[in-house]
């Protein structure tokens, strides 16, 4: 047991994520097929580019709710350029370049002004839901090219471009913050910004890139996601930032900045991700899914917490 | 004893029954309570409600506000510890604070105190006022363990005294068979002689000047500070807290922006930014670890390399083998004991913690080297080291900046001490002058004239 206390401390989701994927699949009819996996892979896309750079900023010691807004009113940019010049790079780019002003604006209000960083991407977010309702003049827009479904639905070797494009992400996101110097600064701020002050990390700097990264990221998985649907529409719902939110802290990456890792987000969104594919394979009630998604996000953040406060 | 840490074996006695407890909260309800080094007190409560809290007054379902404040008077009348009784606790000075932890310790109807440290934040005539208060309790027939590194504060406090090294208790003993020499032989296990270094020979007039610090202002902080210090040079700054040390410290590093003054090194002026003072070759050992030192929860290696990582930055990302092989060898120069450098820093012990930041500081190379406090929370063998280290340093040339409150280590190892107070250098005292007397008079004789410079020659005394 004490032996199996730091393992599991530090690859629990993993190995729950694991277990739980072999559970579903000696038990649950239909679950192990090609057709299902793909699906999971291809729904999970939009979430796992957002909450791997998500990581970051939480890493960072920053909350960003912002995102949900960039998600839902970067497509609506990208769709009003695309039907105006019919150039979808054009229109990737200004769905991206939207996230990423939203994001460096973000990081200057919480680093600048020393808004908490709760309360000012709250804030930037009903401006940015706002934005959205008077860009596409309250109304749903749909594609006007064969280039932008693209996107995201073109298959290579069996999967989506958009699982593929949430891989390449992921991939960068991990290198970023594991391998580079830039990396090792946002740990250092968020675990403790006046000693990385010190040591001479750029502090305001470094959040704020972690900001704009993040809704980057969140517009590019706006785009991705309208891609996918063939149309987006203008909303103010919060739910995208909370399922992001749920995949970072399942994963196990501290709400309080300093510690965590991408791995941990893209196991902590297929663990949500299983268990919904579990439940809908089971027929269970989707109302009975929140409170059960609810409580076993509530457990994981409790284990968390109290496996730190063990004594080492 | 107060229930914080489960014993694995052994237990405790209370009256001669065994007593198992549960936490802190059971502790206090059999009158065992502790005044911690580190504060836990509610910043934005007042003074009452900290001192009162998890014991007030009630009168049915509300908090009685009045019997608490009388119970809060009295309290303080019989203790003369005072502190201003509507105040926020959080706008209060650190000495203030402390007062209110002792007050809320003594208010519970103790009968064992633990005092951790009490005194490593206070001013010295506060820490005389709190010894009084520690005696007062014990004659009325509370019994206190004190906790401290300060020695003459044992000495003059304690009845009996029990020295550790090492998790182990050494001996227990009457405190009239124990002197100063005697506690610190017994806790390093060498003999009171090994504890500072012999110094480290001092500049002569061609020695170049590495760092000309002149006039340097900051609003409220300090005024028109200037100084040099040549290469291979100690220079201790010393004064009470508050007195600004530390801030011109961080002013002279860069992280904090002087609103007038020159910070010079070899002809370059710096301009209030950690970075241009770290490629400069300066490095600093800040005073707090924890708060402004190491990042706990990461690993040696991260927190030895965060200001140095550039110079690992290859186009692929970190080098991590050629990095983690560096800090392997900044931590052999510095002495850290650490099993593995993958260990997250906050599992070594507090003096491998601070060899941490002074292997870290060794990287840079520094030519100036400011250490702020480096032996606070320092176990007695670990200061040994890190004396060693500042006078090799020393002797490889480099210029060093030493802020302490412990006056004998200001002595031991400078060449030359100022002594600020009121955030002006207030005296200057080289040689023979450079006594402890000497600097706690100029500390505290806060008159603000102009700078006394004591230079003799050998033989005289002031």
């Amino acid at each position: 047991m004490s032996r199996l206390m730091p393992v599991m401390r530090r690859y629990g989701i993993a190995v729950v994520t694991v277990a739980l994927f072999c559970f579903l699949a000696a038990t649950t009819d239909g679950f192990w097929s090609q057709a299902n996996f793909r699906n999971v892979l291809d729904q999970q896309s939009a979430l796992l580019i957002a909450a791997s750079f998500a990581t970051i900023t939480m890493i960072a010691g920053g909350f960003d709710l912002s995102v949900a807004s960039v998600y839902v009113v970067a497509p609506l940019f990208a769709l009003q350029v695309e039907s105006a010049t019919g150039n979808v790079p054009l229109a990737v780019l200004v769905g991206v370049a939207v996230g990423l002003s939203v994001g460096l604006a973000n990081g200057i209000v919480v680093t600048v002004m020393k808004v908490n960083s709760f309360i000012a991407t709250l804030a930037t977010s009903f401006m940015v839901f706002g934005a959205g309702f008077l860009i596409s003049d309250r109304s749903v827009l749909r594609t006007s090219t064969d280039a932008y479904p693209a996107i995201a639905r073109t298959r290579f070797w069996g999967l989506t471009t958009a699982t593929w494009i949430a891989f390449a992400v992921v991939v960068v996101a991990w290198v970023l913050l594991s391998r580079t110097r830039f990396g090792r600064h946002v740990y250092a701020v968020g675990g403790n910004a006046e000693a990385a002050r010190l040591a001479g990390v750029p502090v305001a700097r470094v959040q704020t890139i972690a900001f704009g990264l993040a809704g980057a990221a969140a517009g590019l998985a706006g785009v991705v996601s309208s891609s996918r649907a063939l149309s987006a529409l203008p909303s103010d719902d919060f739910s995208f930032v909370f399922g992001v939110i749920a995949a970072v802290v399942v994963g196990g990456t501290s709400i309080a900045g300093g510690e965590g890792a991408v791995w941990r987000t893209v196991a902590g969104a297929f663990f949500i991700a299983l268990m919904v594919n579990g439940f809908n394979l089971h027929q269970v009630d989707p109302i009975w899914q929140r409170v059960i998604q609810g409580g076993v996000i509530l457990g994981a953040v409790a284990i968390d917490s109290w496996t730190q406060r063990r004594p080492q | 004893m107060l229930g914080v840490h489960p014993p694995d074996k052994g237990g405790l006695f209370l009256d001669g029954s065994p007593l198992q407890l549960s936490g802190p909260a059971e502790a206090a309800a059999h009158g065992l309570v502790g005044v911690a080094q580190e504060l836990s007190l509610l910043p934005a409560m007042s003074v009452v409600d900290n001192i009162v809290l998890g014991s007030e007054e009630r009168a049915g379902l509300f908090v009685n506000d009045r019997a608490n404040r009388r119970r809060v008077e009295s309290l303080i009348d019989r203790h003369g510890l005072s502190v201003p009784l509507d105040a926020r606790v959080g706008s209060l000075s650190v000495a203030d604070q402390q007062k209110v932890e002792i007050l809320r310790a003594l208010g519970r109807q103790s009968r064992l105190v633990v005092f951790d440290e009490p005194t490593a934040r206070l001013a010295s005539h506060e820490a005389v006022e709190l010894r009084r208060t520690v005696r007062e309790l014990a004659d009325q027939g509370v019994a206190v363990v004190y906790v401290s590194h300060f020695l003459h504060e044992v000495l003059s406090v304690a009845d009996s005294i029990s020295i550790m090294r090492d998790g182990q208790i050494v001996r227990t003993g009457s405190a009239h068979q124990e002197t100063h020499d005697s506690l610190v032989e017994a806790m390093t296990g060498r003999s009171i002689g090994d504890v500072f270094p012999p110094k480290s020979p001092p500049p002569d007039e061609d020695t170049p000047v590495v760092i000309r610090v002149e006039e340097l202002s900051k609003d409220d902080q300090f005024h028109d500070v200037s100084f040099c210090i040549r290469a291979g040079e100690i220079v201790g700054l010393a004064g009470l807290v508050g007195a600004g040390r530390s801030e011109v410290a961080h002013a002279v590093y860069g992280a904090i922006r002087p609103r007038a003054g020159v910070v010079e090194m070899a002809g370059t002026r710096l301009s209030g930014s950690v970075q241009r003072g770290l490629a400069n070759g300066i490095s600093l050992i800040p005073e707090s670890r924890r708060h402004q030192g190491l990042v706990a929860g990461r690993s040696v290696r991260d927190n030895i390399t965060l200001p140095h990582l550039r110079r690992f930055a290859g186009r692929l990302g970190m080098r991590v083998k050629q990095e983690h092989a560096a800090a392997g060898e900044a931590c052999r120069e510095a002495g850290v004991r650490a099993e593995s450098l993958s260990l997250p820093v906050n599992a070594l012990s507090g003096g491998n913690q601070q060899k941490v930041l002074f292997a870290r500081a060794m990287m840079g190379e520094p030519r100036l080297f400011i250490a702020d406090e480096p032996t606070r929370g320092v176990d007695v063998g670990s200061k040994r080291a890190i004396y060693d280290v500042l006078n090799q340093l020393a002797r490889s040339g480099c210029a060093i900046l030493l802020v302490s409150s412990e006056l004998e280590e200001v002595v031991k190892l400078s060449h030359r001490v100022l002594v600020m107070s009121q955030g002006r250098v207030v005296a200057e005292f080289a040689g023979d002058d450079m006594t402890e007397a000497n600097i706690l008079g100029a500390a505290f004789d806060a008159g603000g004239g102009p700078r006394r410079v004591f230079q003799s020659t050998p033989g005289e005394r002031a």
